[in-house]
């Protein structure tokens, strides 16, 4: 398994998933940080970039649960 | 003893001339609240307490350093010390022995003299006096001048004279006093082993060194406390279970007759804990040395973290941000403590404050100096514990209202609900894009299917780049539409949609509102995901429009399918006889079943044929190495140059050939670490590079798939030569090979690899194919046919991987570092934005 890190705090999880109630983070103060970023406006993705080439992320492609 | 002696008391003598009278002590019984607190279990343990601190005096002062406590098993204490032992001597003015009047007298003990006790943990002896008064009996045991000494008490009376036992063992010293509380004063005459444990433990800790034993003759239980680290090792105790984030910090100074101890350390946890201590007393409400402490690590903190740039600018920090997840001892000694009530709940001394503020501030401040590294773990701490404070408030706002959010009045964010209140029959559409909401609106059914809008953010940064994000009204919306409460969010009993559905346009811009909204899910909401509420609309890719009549095509390999079956439609595929080969080929064609299983055979040689192309190789200039229908997939590099082989067998024979002309053997080129050792005939010496000898072996996946296509297409009477234009010949076009005929439509082939583009083309003969960019190209009725309309539409069920998937895009795409967005398009060889779909 991959090292899992807490995306506010870099703590690292070890154990399953379901040992964090407030997973991805490792704690519920975690995740009202992360609540408090969405409503900051601090979480940016890029759009078009002006003028650099429109290369762009997909999300990999197909969609797995597409059954 | 001599009386001149006794009347001049010099420094550190304890005799009876140190006692001061104040008043008699008969009332303790009548207000035993006043004393000891209460008459309940912390009143009676408090008599202990009282006792104990008076051998600890002696401890202070350097005279004892055992301590031993046992409960016996008639609900009676025995506090035992080895100090000096309380004197006995007769004193002129009472006519009585000091040791009677310390048990006895309300205000006589040798705490009100400085220079007996410097610093004390009672309150000007009332302890003693108190623990006497409300006892059924108390017998008290002194070893002094080599004699023992017994006197007795009935609830704070003396009951004899004091009576000579004879010569003490060894000429030891010390106090033991035995009593039981009285049950005419205390309701539960009990005592806790734990209470008593946890407090004696905490006596141990605050005075290093200093061993206490705890006896329980009821039940045989037995602790020693005894701490060399002091307070220090107390903090580490304290923070048991909790990750620290640095070794504790330990300070003792003195500073105007009053001694200053303070550990203290950060933990990964929120919890504050702080002990405060005055001559060992506790003070659970703190004092003046509690915000002494505070002020010093707040401004220590505070100014060291602001010259190093750990926090943000515009961040505010408060004072409980500096102390979240911070474990603290503060101890003081001071001669002349001033306590709010009997009980000492606080300290009141104004001047320890300054004191204590500057003994922290300082010593913390040349350790964060000194050791940059837990310092920066403390601001990040810090600054995390403020954020974590704002971001709830800043939740709570949000949400305050939700009807106000909901109606918005034009606002962004703003809900169109639908009529019904039947969870698993509604819907909740999230629509991003300008015209796609009114589209959306339009179309929907507003029986049961909700809409929200959601137009983002575009900010335009350092005038290069684009960024989206979701304003903070419409995180709002999200969450107050959605019902889910962001303060319990495993329960989503409340959520007022059977179904979230995302619909977003099939552009970039799209794509990342997708890749937000599935983050914000999977972050804040992961049990609407889990139990599957959380959907993608696929609403059609494609519309086809043929004469008059136009209709949608959901997804790209529909699109392809339906292009080649018509493409495919009786189509003929005439294969000439062409002077290209021995025996020449008999004339053939090939229709039907046959035709269409050329197209996949062909796609995936066309997909391996670029690849190769991708590598720098034509098939061209391949050709020659085909053997037995097969081309060679093992590729050698090796003397600066190239080699193919066919198996691995044709490897070892080649490197067998090479190592003989050589001398020694090949060696595999460690792409890491340069080239790993040789054979053992010519090992080569570690870190030297023999590059005659060096050699590398890949295996070329697309020839292996190449393979896989040139197989079908041999079944089918195709060779790999027939992908291949054949030569020019004196500057002509290559000679034609195959022929499509299609009704009146006929269309010459140089090879094969015209094919599926040929045939896609055939396909495409008398419609007209639209690709959809955005939602707002469809009008409402288009809109409800191929995605809203629950019979036709596709919708994908959003899964706890897909969000994961999501979330990890997300992490990639707000990484400050342009670098790492790049190296992930990339990594993902994804640069062609006609791949973007409208899927999850």
């Amino acid at each position: 398994m991959s090292k899992v890190r807490c995306p506010i705090c870099d703590a690292a999880m070890p154990g399953n998933r379901q040992d964090y109630p407030d997973y991805p983070f490792c704690s519920r103060r975690c995740r009202i940080i992360d609540l408090g970023r969405w409503l900051g406006e601090e979480y940016r993705v890029a759009g078009k970039e002006t003028g650099d080439d429109r290369s762009t992320p997909s999300e990999g492609g197909e969609d797995e649960s597409a059954r | 003893m001599s009386t001149d002696a006794a009347l001049t008391p010099t420094a550190g003598e304890y005799t009876s001339e140190n006692i001061k009278t104040l008043k008699d002590a008969a009332h303790i019984r009548q207000n035993p609240g006043m004393y000891v607190g209460n008459t309940q279990s912390g009143g009676l343990h408090h008599l202990v307490y009282e006792i104990v601190y008076n051998s600890v005096d002696e401890a202070l002062a350097g005279y004892c350093t055992l301590i031993r406590v046992v409960a016996h098993k008639d609900g009676s204490i025995t506090v035992a010390d080895d100090g000096r032992g309380i004197p006995i001597g007769i004193k002129p003015d009472s006519g009585k022995s000091t040791l009677e009047e310390v048990l006895t007298v309300a205000g006589s003990s040798g705490k009100f003299d400085n220079a007996a006790y410097r610093v004390s943990a009672g309150l000007h002896g009332m302890g003693a006096k108190a623990m006497n008064a409300l006892s059924e009996w108390c017998e008290a045991e002194v070893r002094r001048d080599g004699r023992v000494y017994k006197l007795e008490f009935e609830r704070g009376y003396a009951t004899s004279p004091i009576q000579d036992l004879g010569p003490a063992p060894d000429g030891k010293t010390g106090t033991s006093i035995t009593f039981k509380p009285d049950p005419e004063v205390f309701g539960d005459l009990t005592f806790s082993y734990e209470t008593l444990a946890e407090r004696f433990r905490e006596i141990a800790y605050l005075n290093k060194g200093l061993a206490l034993t705890l006896v329980d003759e009821r039940d045989g239980r037995t602790e020693a406390f005894k701490y060399d680290g002091g307070i220090a090792e107390f903090v580490v105790y304290l923070n048991q279970g909790e990750t620290p984030e640095h070794p504790p910090v330990y300070v003792k100074k003195e500073v105007d007759n009053i001694t200053v101890e303070v550990a203290f350390q950060y933990t990964a946890g929120e919890e504050k804990i702080e002990r405060c201590y005055t001559n060992n007393a506790y003070n659970p409400v703190g004092g003046t040395h509690l915000s002494g402490y505070r002020a010093g690590i707040t401004r220590a903190v505070n100014t060291y973290g602001k010259k190093e740039g750990h926090f943000k600018d515009g961040l505010e920090i408060r004072g409980e941000d500096f102390r979240e997840g911070l474990t603290a001892v503060i101890s003081i000694g001071h001669p002349d403590p001033v306590f709010e009530s009997q009980t000492k709940v606080r300290l009141n001394n104004p001047e320890v404050e300054g004191i204590v503020s500057s003994v922290v501030y300082e010593f913390l401040s040349e350790y964060l100096e000194k050791n940059p590294k837990d310092g920066q773990r403390i601001c990040r701490k810090i600054a995390l514990s403020a954020e974590a404070r704002i971001a709830a408030k800043k939740a709570r706002d949000a949400l305050i209202d939700r009807k106000k959010i909901l109606s918005g009045g034009g606002l962004p964010g703003k809900l169109m609900d639908c009529s019904t209140r039947d969870r698993d029959k509604s819907e909740l559409f999230l629509v991003e894009g300008d015209s796609a909401g009114g589209s959306a609106e339009g179309g929907r059914d507003r029986m049961f299917q909700a809409v929200l809008p959601l137009r983002g953010k575009v900010l335009n940064v350092e005038k290069a780049r684009l960024e989206k994000l979701l304003k903070n009204a419409e995180i709002s919306a999200l969450i107050a539409a959605i019902g889910v409460d962001i303060e319990n969010v495993e329960d989503i009993s409340k959520v007022r949609y059977g179904k979230v559905i995302i619909l977003t346009d099939a552009d970039v811009d799209g794509q990342h509102i997708r890749t937000l909204l599935l983050t914000f899910f999977f972050r804040q909401m992961r049990k609407l995901i889990e139990d599957g509420h959380v959907f993608v609309a696929r609403p059609p890719l494609f519309k086809v429009t043929q004469k008059k009549e136009s209709r949608f095509v959901q997804t790209r390999e529909e699109m392809t399918k339906e292009l080649m079956a018509r493409g495919l439609k009786d189509t003929v595929l005439q294969v000439l006889a062409t002077p290209d080969r021995e025996p020449a080929r008999v004339p053939r064609a090939v229709t039907g079943g046959d035709l269409a299983k050329l197209v996949p055979a062909l796609s995936e040689a066309e997909t391996a044929v670029v690849s190769l192309e991708r590598r720098g190789h034509t098939l061209e200039s391949f050709l020659h190495r085909l053997k037995d229908g097969a081309f060679p997939a093992q590729h050698v590099r090796f003397a600066g140059k190239e080699f193919w082989f066919h198996t691995i067998e044709e490897v070892a024979a080649f490197r067998a050939e090479q190592a003989q002309k050589l001398g020694r053997e090949l060696v595999l080129a460690d792409e890491l670490a340069g080239v790993v050792a040789g054979g053992p005939g010519a090992p080569a010496p570690t870190g030297v590079v023999d590059e005659a000898a060096r050699y590398t072996l890949d295996e070329w996946h697309e020839v292996r798939a190449l393979n896989r296509a040139v197989a079908k297409l041999r079944a089918m009477g195709f060779e790999p030569r027939d992908l291949v234009p054949l030569q020019r010949v004196a500057g002509r076009e290559p000679p034609v090979r195959f022929v499509l005929e299609s009704g009146s439509t006929r269309k010459e082939l140089a090879h094969l690899r015209e094919f599926v583009m040929e045939i896609r083309r055939l396909g495409e003969r008398g419609i007209t194919v639209t690709r959809f960019k955005g939602l707002g190209e469809m009008d409402p009725e288009e809109l409800w046919e191929t995605t809203l309309n629950p019979a036709k539409r596709t919708l994908l069920r959003v899964t706890l991987t897909d969000a994961q998937q999501a979330e990890d895009l997300f992490r990639t795409l707000m990484g400050e570092e342009v670098e790492g967005r790049k190296q992930f398009i990339m990594d993902h060889k994804i640069n062609n934005p006609e791949d973007i779909d409208y899927g999850a």
